[in-house]
């Protein structure tokens, strides 16, 4: 499993909204930010609430190893994500973690497009992250229900995006439509070695065939309804086009494009 | 080899679960730790008394689609539907650890999954072929027998006496019996009547989860078995009915979380005391618990935890 995988304790550094429906947290938790890479996740106990005993998976946008700190934008779905966004600066709690797999690096890659949609865009950020530390050219294509819960453009940019693309379902940014109808015009355009995806899975089987007409390699990070997040329970598999299944925690939760059932 | 722990703040751990001699009380439950190796990253595996196995069948089984977990009020659901790499693929896998935890000190209890009979006795005939190394085995009878229409295999005490009749002589150490939560008296004297050595209750309770927008299943199945501390009082008055019932040693589980929970268990007459759900979200309670149950039986002023068994005063 996972390097550094244990309960980690975390300290809230600072927890606040960034767009409709969105928070960010930092939480200060030094071992874990150094073990933790891209495209992996972390489990979250939340307290306060003894009727709600399992932990939240949540992806994280950046952590940095320096500074010992983790950051999270998620969105405030139900109960533990609203307890979450009520915890303040200076309280404390644990972490399991790192869980998963982090994105591959695409051997001989020198241009990649990623492709967020919603709070999708969290483990996006942590791949562009990567990508601009190894030098790989990106291009972004980030979608949101509308402009007030748009997140992360301006990160994506200031990590030296190519283009950043935006739509929304309502037009109240960038192009009204979706982030298929934006990558579709990229992918006619770029000369992309791979294409990186987090959002709906009904978004991201979309990338997933746009990418497959152009012959370009796709990573996929799914989300599954799971207890553990490191192989024990079971519950958060996968589908594959071979008719198996695979674990979101343990196997993924970034697959191959190629390899799931859409 | 086997003998650490045995004292603990000065009270003798050790317990024998029907022919399994466990250095302290403390097992977990089949399908919440995996084959055990996993959990080394969190604590030394080898300081739990045993381990059960996620129960496996003779052919590997895919499971069911997702989503197959849910949260309901101080617990969860699942329909994970004994998704397993079968005894071959288990033993090709995880073999070697397992024979290396044994000659560690902890226990390894190797549980038997199927949907019949016939499959019942296939899953143990392998089992006693290929895991020399395990001190006993499980028998999980709370499944849905898919040739009698899905009625679950041991719920009634026919029909769990039935299986515990096919296996019992090809099981050649400790037999344990896993039961359904329900008919908990007569079932438990069924199964101690064809040979078991030990009974393991309780396993998840059937419930049911319905999202009222979309008015579906919150699971891929319209039911699942209900865990973790929701069902933990029910637990300890069926653990207390079955020790009532029968001279065989009680394994019991149930939604312990926490050292209190495991001493009801014991109070109420379980030899052996069994973390399940909880494994998933505080992945190093089972060994939390060893040490608190230890503080535990120093503090009530026995020298042994076996004292302790079924010493609940009504």
């Amino acid at each position: 499993m996972s390097a550094g995988l244990d309960v980690h304790g975390f300290t809230v550094v600072s927890n606040e909204p960034v767009a409709d429906g969105l928070m960010r947290i930092v939480l200060r938790a030094p071992e874990l930010a150094a073990a933790l890479a891209p495209g992996q996740f972390v489990n979250i106990h939340v307290p306060g609430d003894a009727s709600q005993v399992l932990r939240i998976p949540l992806s994280f946008s950046c952590a940095d190893a320096e500074a010992g700190t983790v950051e999270i934008v998620y969105a405030v779905v139900g109960d533990g994500t609203r307890r979450l966004s009520e915890m303040a600066a200076g309280e404390t709690s644990t972490a399991v973690g790192p869980c998963g797999n982090p994105w591959p690096s695409v051997a001989g890659a020198r241009r990649a497009c990623v492709v967020a949609g919603g709070v999708g865009v969290t483990p996006i950020v942590a791949c562009a992250r990567m990508l601009a530390a190894s030098g790989v050219a990106f291009d972004a294509v980030v979608g949101a229900q509308t402009a007030g819960r748009l997140w992360g453009t301006d990160v994506l940019e200031g990590l030296g995006a190519g283009a950043v693309a935006v739509t929304t379902d309502d037009g109240t940014a960038g192009r009204r439509g979706f982030t298929t109808d934006a990558l579709a015009d990229l992918l006619a355009a770029g000369d992309y070695d791979v294409v990186y995806t987090c959002g709906p899975e009904v978004m991201m089987a979309g990338v997933a065939r746009l990418c497959r007409e152009a012959g370009v390699a796709c990573r996929v990070s799914m989300e599954r309804m799971m207890c553990c997040g490191f192989g024990a329970c079971g519950t958060c598999n996968v589908a594959m086009a071979d008719g198996t299944y695979k674990s979101c925690c343990k196997d993924g939760p970034v697959f191959d494009a190629e390899e799931v059932a859409w | 080899m086997g003998e650490k722990n045995l004292v603990e703040k000065g009270v003798s751990m050790a317990v024998d679960l029907g022919g399994v001699r466990m250095q302290n009380p403390v097992n977990t439950a089949s399908g919440t730790f995996a084959f055990g190796s996993v959990f080394e990253d969190f604590f030394d595996v080898s300081r739990l008394g045993a381990i059960t196995l996620k129960g496996c069948s003779a052919e590997p089984w895919s499971g069911n689609p997702a989503p197959r977990m849910c949260e309901v009020p101080s617990g969860m659901m699942n329909t994970v539907g004994l998704a397993n790499p079968g005894v071959v693929g288990m033993v090709e896998q995880y073999g070697e650890y397992l024979a290396g935890l044994e000659g560690r000190g902890c226990r390894v209890i190797v549980q038997a999954a199927g949907h019949s009979v016939e499959e019942y006795v296939a899953a143990v005939e392998l089992i006693e072929e290929l895991c020399p190394w395990a001190s006993g085995v499980e028998m999980n009878i709370s499944c849905p027998n898919i040739a009698r229409g899905g009625v679950l295999v041991g719920g009634t005490p026919e029909s769990a006496a039935e299986v515990v009749r096919a296996v019992r002589p090809r099981v050649h150490r400790p037999l344990l019996v896993k039961m359904a939560p329900v008919r908990v008296p007569e079932i438990a004297r069924a199964c101690e009547a064809e040979g078991a050595d030990a009974l393991s209750l309780i396993n998840t309770i059937n419930g049911m989860s319905i999202d009222v927008r979309t008015r579906r299943s919150r699971l891929s199945k319209p039911t699942g078995g209900v865990s973790g501390p929701a069902i933990h009082a029910i637990a300890v008055r069926m653990v207390w009915e079955a020790a009532q019932a029968v001279k065989i040693p009680i394994n019991g589980m149930g939604g312990i979380a926490t050292w209190r929970d495991a001493a009801e268990m014991i109070l109420a007459g379980a030899t052996s005391v069994t973390v399940g759900t909880a494994n998933f979200y505080d992945p190093t309670c089972a060994a939390d618990i060893v040490d608190g149950l230890a503080s535990w039986a120093a503090e009530q002023g026995v020298t042994d935890i076996n004292e302790l068994i079924g010493a609940f005063e009504c």
